[in-house]
C-alpha cells in the first residue's frame, strides 16, 4: 500500500476542474454517495441507485482527465479483501431472505443458492461504489486540501494537528521503507523465500519493525523538540485559513447532492 | 481485517464509530495529559511508522503474506492501551480515506477491532503475563497474538450481528486464520521489542521485565 503513496499524491497534484473544485465539496459529495449507497436496505434497489451513483463517478473521472487505468489499477489493488468476502457469500445463508433456492451443489454439502448470489451482487455493487467514490476523492484531492477541507468543515484541532503531522511524515517513512526493502534486497534477504529458516526471517523482520519503530520514534522526537523551539505549546493548533466557496461550486455541490438525495429517496420508496 | 463499508448496515455502523469515539476522546486525553507535556506530534509521527510497519510482507507458512498491526507494540512500549487506539486511529483514518483500505462507515468498527482490543488485550495481557512470569518477550509474544486473535473474533462476531458473515463460519475461518497469524504478530512484537529494549531501553514506559 505505501508503494502507492506517490502514485496517488502524483494524479492529485495535477489540474483539472475536479482537481480545483473545493476539497471540502469533494470530500462532502463522497461521503454523502456512500452514506446513501451504503444505507440503501439490501435489496435490488441498490443495482439502481448503484447505476445512478457509478454514472456520477464515471462523469467526474472523465471530467478529471485522468486515465481510467489508474482508477483500474487502484480499483485493483483493494478489491481482493472485499471480494473474497463477496464470494463467500454464494454459499452461506444470510437473514436478508426468507427462502434459498439452490442452483448448484458441490461435495461436502456445499451448495450455492441464487439468493445468496443476488445478495453478493448487491453487496458487489455497494463495494464498488462506495470505493470508487473513495478513489475518485484521493485521485483529485492532495492530502494537505483533504486535511483543510476537514479543518473547515469543523473536525477539532485536536485531530487535524496530528493528522497533519502523520500527512506529512508518511512520505517520510514511505522513502525510508524503499530504503529498507532495498537494503534486504542488496543482502538477499526475501521474507517470503522460504529456503531460509522460519524463525531465522521472523526475527529478522521483527528487528526490522523494532528498527523503524525507533527511527520513527526519533523522528517524532527531534520533530517535537522543533516544533518546541518554535514555540510550540499545549494551546498551539493548525493553522486553517478560511477559504470562501465560488458560485459555480456551491451549484455543483447543491446539484451533486440534490442527484444523490433526489435518486435515493425515490428509488428507495419505488414499490 | 480491514472490514469495508458494505458489510455493515448504516446504524450499526454509526453505533461503532459512537463507541471508537468515545476511545479516541480518551486516547487523545492520554496524549495530551500522561504523555507528559504536549507530546501529541510525537506520537502522531510513530503513526506514520506504524503506517510503514503495515508494510512489510509478513511471511505466513501457507505460503501467502500477511501485514502487522501494531497496537500491542505501541501500547507495550508507550505504557498505555490508548497509544494503540491513538496510533491505529491516524493509521485507519489515512487508509480508509486515501487508499480505500477500510470503509468510512464501517471506520469505527475498524478502530474498535484493531486500536481499541489491539491497544487494550495486547497491553493488559502484556502486563498481567510479565508480572505472573517475569519474562517480557513471552508477555509480549503472547500480547501479539491474543491482540489479533481476539480482535478477529470480535471481528467475526460484529459481522454475524450485521448478518453478511454467518457467526460459525465466521469465527472458524477468522478464528482459525489469525490464530495462526498471530504467532507472526507475537512473534515480531516479542523481536522488536528485544530490539527496542537492547538498542533503547528510554523509550520504553515500563522497562523490560517490570511490571506495572
Amino acid at each position: 500500500m505505501i508503494d502507492d503513496l506517490y502514485y496517488i499524491e502524483k494524479h492529485a497534484y495535477r489540474t483539472s476542474i475536479v482537481h480545483r473544485l473545493d476539497a471540502r465539496i469533494k470530500l462532502l459529495v463522497t461521503l454523502a454517495a456512500i452514506l446513501a449507497i451504503i444505507a440503501m436496505p439490501y435489496s435490488t434497489k441498490v443495482y439502481d441507485l448503484g447505476a445512478v451513483l457509478f454514472a456520477l463517478v464515471v462523469v467526474l473521472w472523465a471530467a478529471s482527465r485522468l486515465s481510467p487505468v489508474v482508477y483500474l489499477r487502484r480499483l485493483a489493488l483493494i478489491m481482493p479483501f472485499g471480494i473474497f468476502l463477496i464470494g463467500f457469500q454464494v454459499f452461506v445463508k444470510n437473514p436478508y431472505y426468507e427462502v434459498f433456492h439452490p442452483i448448484a451443489t458441490f461435495p461436502f454439502g456445499i451448495e450455492v443458492y441464487a439468493e445468496s448470489v443476488q445478495f453478493a451482487s448487491i453487496l458487489l455493487v455497494k463495494f464498488i461504489v462506495s470505493i470508487s467514490f473513495i478513489i475518485l476523492l484521493s485521485s483529485t484531492t492532495r492530502m494537505q486540501d483533504l486535511l483543510e477541507a476537514s479543518g473547515r468543515l469543523g473536525l477539532p484541532r485536536e485531530f487535524t494537528l496530528p493528522l497533519g503531522m502523520m500527512i506529512r511524515y508518511i512520505f517520510v517513512f514511505a522513502d525510508m521503507f524503499g530504503k529498507i526493502r532495498s537494503t534486504m534486497e542488496t543482502r538477499c534477504f526475501d521474507p517470503l523465500d522460504r529456503t531460509l529458516p522460519y524463525r531465522y526471517r521472523l526475527r529478522q523482520l521483527g528487528y526490522t519493525v523494532g528498527m523503524i519503530f525507533i527511527r520513527s520514534y526519533e523522528q517524532g522526537e527531534r520533530t517535537y523538540t522543533s516544533m518546541l523551539c518554535r514555540g510550540y505549546g499545549a494551546n498551539t493548533s493548525l493553522q486553517i485559513r478560511g477559504k470562501a466557496l465560488g458560485a459555480g461550486e456551491v451549484s455543483f455541490f447543491a446539484g451533486a447532492l440534490a442527484l444523490i438525495v433526489l435518486s435515493t429517496v425515490l428509488i428507495y420508496l419505488r414499490p | 481485517m480491514h472490514i469495508p463499508d458494505f458489510m455493515f448496515p448504516v446504524a450499526q455502523g454509526l453505533v461503532y464509530w459512537v463507541i471508537a469515539l468515545i476511545f479516541i476522546v480518551l486516547a487523545l486525553r492520554w496524549a495530551r495529559h500522561s504523555m507528559g507535556e504536549e507530546k501529541v506530534p510525537l506520537v502522531a509521527v510513530l503513526a506514520a511508522g506504524i503506517f510503514a510497519i503495515q508494510a512489510l510482507n509478513i511471511p505466513i507458512p501457507w505460503g501467502t503474506s500477511g501485514h502487522m498491526v501494531g497496537a500491542a507494540l505501541a501500547a507495550i512500549v508507550l505504557g498505555s492501551p490508548f497509544a494503540g487506539v491513538f496510533v491505529l486511529t491516524l493509521v485507519l483514518l489515512v487508509q480508509g480515506v486515501i487508499f480505500g483500505d477500510g470503509g468510512i462507515i464501517a471506520m469505527g468498527a475498524n478502530i474498535i477491532n484493531m486500536g481499541v482490543i489491539g491497544g487494550f488485550v495486547g497491553y493488559y495481557s502484556y502486563t498481567a503475563i510479565t508480572s505472573m512470569t517475569g519474562n517480557s518477550y513471552a508477555a509480549a509474544f503472547v500480547a501479539g497474538w491474543a491482540s489479533l486473535f481476539i480482535s478477529a473474533i470480535l471481528c467475526a462476531v460484529e459481522l454475524a450481528i450485521a448478518g453478511t458473515f454467518p457467526l460459525v463460519a465466521g469465527l472458524t475461518f477468522m478464528g482459525t486464520y489469525h490464530a495462526v497469524i498471530g504467532l507472526i504478530e507475537g512473534g515480531i512484537t516479542a523481536f522488536a521489542l528485544y530490539l527496542i529494549a537492547s538498542a533503547r531501553p528510554d523509550i520504553l514506559e515500563h522497562p523490560r521485565g517490570v511490571s506495572t
